[in-house]
């Protein structure tokens, strides 16, 4: 366990994310309000950059490109979202966002499949 | 004999069929639509070079006879070409002329192509991946599964080029119908990756035949003047126009003296591969495309025949994907010095099928055009032109010079 400074609390507005690059791992740094959460930067459906497609209101991250929500407190899942966030263990202390991030979390994306064989298009 | 009063104006030449055609097939909006089905639709067209897409999720999109294309390069690296047409309601689904789908888009995720019109997604593959809202407005009657792109048949070939058939059965590969004629140059534009240097493009008001045309003689060399004072010599006029299958020709080569031409260098140095130094070879593919190269740099025009007389005509240059700086610099002054836009003739060449598309709009008067010239099959012989009508005549089973009455196998053949 070990605990690395992401960034400054006061960086981070309410209801906003940041990404920020830790020893080349890319996280991103949500403000909900009544607490943060570090996360992966993709959306878990379809790799979308939630630093560009995030929204946070409400105490809810909304990736706004397919409407997958989770509530940032407590984690659930919301709507029509069928896959769970991954979060890093993170806490504030002393004006300064901390998150164990020994191991990159990432998400498995569906391999592009489909027929690609000479007799496609017999 | 001195002018013409109207009937001898319009009367027929006295040649034999095969060396002149009727203008109509330059200018008739019936046979301009029925090429487009007959010939443009069913054969092999380059619509770009894979060095114009280099890395996974870059694209281009272009099109063939008026059908909307995406060629994409997949995370497999593979160059791939669809109907840039979404299935659910007909949209154009990339608008941009070129890019990556790895770039944020309002309506679009990373490594899709999105439809930004009810953000259906498609993967490199064309695969439908996403479609929004999807049980609840088709239940299980419509599934990802059952839609997804139009995939077209798409070849990487003769010095990575890209090239589309709308056809799924086309008559012949892709390698069969122009393998033989890229043969003098495969080796050289096959030996390492080349890299497009240079686009532009021109529209002009005139059938795409007459760029090809010209193309395909160099009897013009009279209009460049350039060419004319410093070009002419022995070893250019027995440069010979060679025949392949399929209404392709090839112009052969000769060593080019540059030194002669005012204000230029020899292009030894920076030659393609496996080629002497200073050659020039010309490889006209039906039914319109034309791959020029002069000793240091690849010239391609591929056209786009945009309406009887209208065409659109994109130029590319290459040269060696592994060029220094200094090279390429040079390799563009060699290549932008005859062919840029205000180069030593390219514009010569504009000038004059613009000139004979204003006498052929479509309703005027037909008349015959001469294809007449027998110069033992030598530059100025136009029997490459003769070789491309023969072939057109076969898939439009018209005769190029009554294209009223249905093409004959026996009279193409009496003729030549």
């Amino acid at each position: 366990m070990s605990w690395t400074k992401i960034c400054d609390a006061s960086d981070v507005s309410a209801n906003s994310v940041k990404k920020v690059d830790v020893n080349g791992i890319s996280v991103l740094v949500v403000n909900y309000g009544s607490g943060f959460r570090v996360i992966p930067p993709l959306c878990p459906h379809m790799e979308e950059p939630l630093e560009e497609s995030g929204i946070v209101a409400r105490c809810t991250l909304t990736c706004s490109k397919h409407l997958w929500c989770w509530n940032m407190q407590t984690l659930e899942m919301q709507g029509e979202t069928e896959k769970p966030l991954k979060v890093y263990e993170s806490k504030e202390e002393n004006g300064a966002i901390l998150a164990n991030i020994e191991n990159e979390l990432t998400y498995e994306f569906e391999d592009e499949g489909g027929a690609d064989d000479d007799d496609f298009f017999k | 004999m001195a002018a013409k009063n109207h009937r001898q104006w319009t009367a027929e030449p006295n040649l034999q069929m095969n060396e002149w055609v009727d203008s109509r097939i330059y200018s008739d909006p019936q046979i301009f639509e029925e090429e487009l089905q007959k010939i443009f639709k069913k054969t092999w067209i380059p619509v770009c070079h894979e060095s114009e897409l280099p890395k996974p999720y870059d694209f281009r999109t272009t099109s063939i006879a008026r059908e909307p294309i995406v060629v994409c390069r997949g995370p497999d690296n593979e160059v791939r070409a669809f109907l840039n047409v979404c299935p659910h309601r007909g949209m154009i689904i990339e608008r941009r002329p070129s890019g990556s789908f790895l770039e944020g888009q309002p309506s679009g995720n990373p490594k899709r192509m999105t439809c930004m019109f009810h953000a259906w997604q498609y993967d490199m593959k064309g695969n439908c991946v996403y479609i929004s809202r999807e049980k609840e407005g088709f239940q299980d009657r419509l599934c990802k599964e059952d839609v997804g792109l139009r995939r077209l048949r798409c070849e990487v070939k003769f010095g990575g080029f890209v090239w589309v058939n709308l056809d799924d059965n086309p008559k012949v590969s892709l390698e069969d119908w122009a393998a033989p004629a890229f043969q003098c140059l495969r080796k050289s534009l096959d030996a390492e990756p080349l890299e497009v240097f240079h686009y532009h493009k021109a529209v002009v008001n005139a059938n795409y035949k007459l760029w090809h045309d010209t193309n395909c003689e160099f009897y013009h060399d009279f209009m460049h003047y350039h060419n004319r004072v410093t070009g002419f010599n022995d070893a250019y006029f027995a440069r010979k126009n060679e025949a392949f299958d399929h209404g392709h020709v090839v112009v052969g080569t000769f060593q080019v003296n540059y030194e002669k031409y005012e204000g230029f260098e020899s292009r030894a140095a920076l030659s393609f591969p496996h080629l002497p130094p200073n050659q020039w070879y010309m490889i006209d593919l039906f039914p319109g495309m034309n791959f020029n190269l002069r000793g240091s740099a690849l010239r391609c025009d591929i056209v786009t025949p945009l309406g009887p007389d209208k065409v659109m005509i994109e130029y590319r240059g290459l040269g060696l994907k592994r060029d220094t700086p200094e090279e390429r610099m040079t390799r563009i002054n060699h290549h932008n010095s005859i062919w840029g836009p205000f180069g030593r003739n390219l514009h010569e060449d504009l000038i004059g099928v613009q000139g004979q598309g204003t006498t052929m709009l479509p309703g005027s008067e037909p008349r015959r055009i001469l294809h007449g010239r027998h110069e033992n099959q030598t530059i100025h012989d136009e029997n490459g032109m003769r070789h491309y009508y023969e072939e057109w005549g076969r898939w439009m089973n018209r005769r190029p010079s009554k294209p009223d009455q249905p093409f004959s196998e026996a009279i193409a053949v009496a003729a030549e």
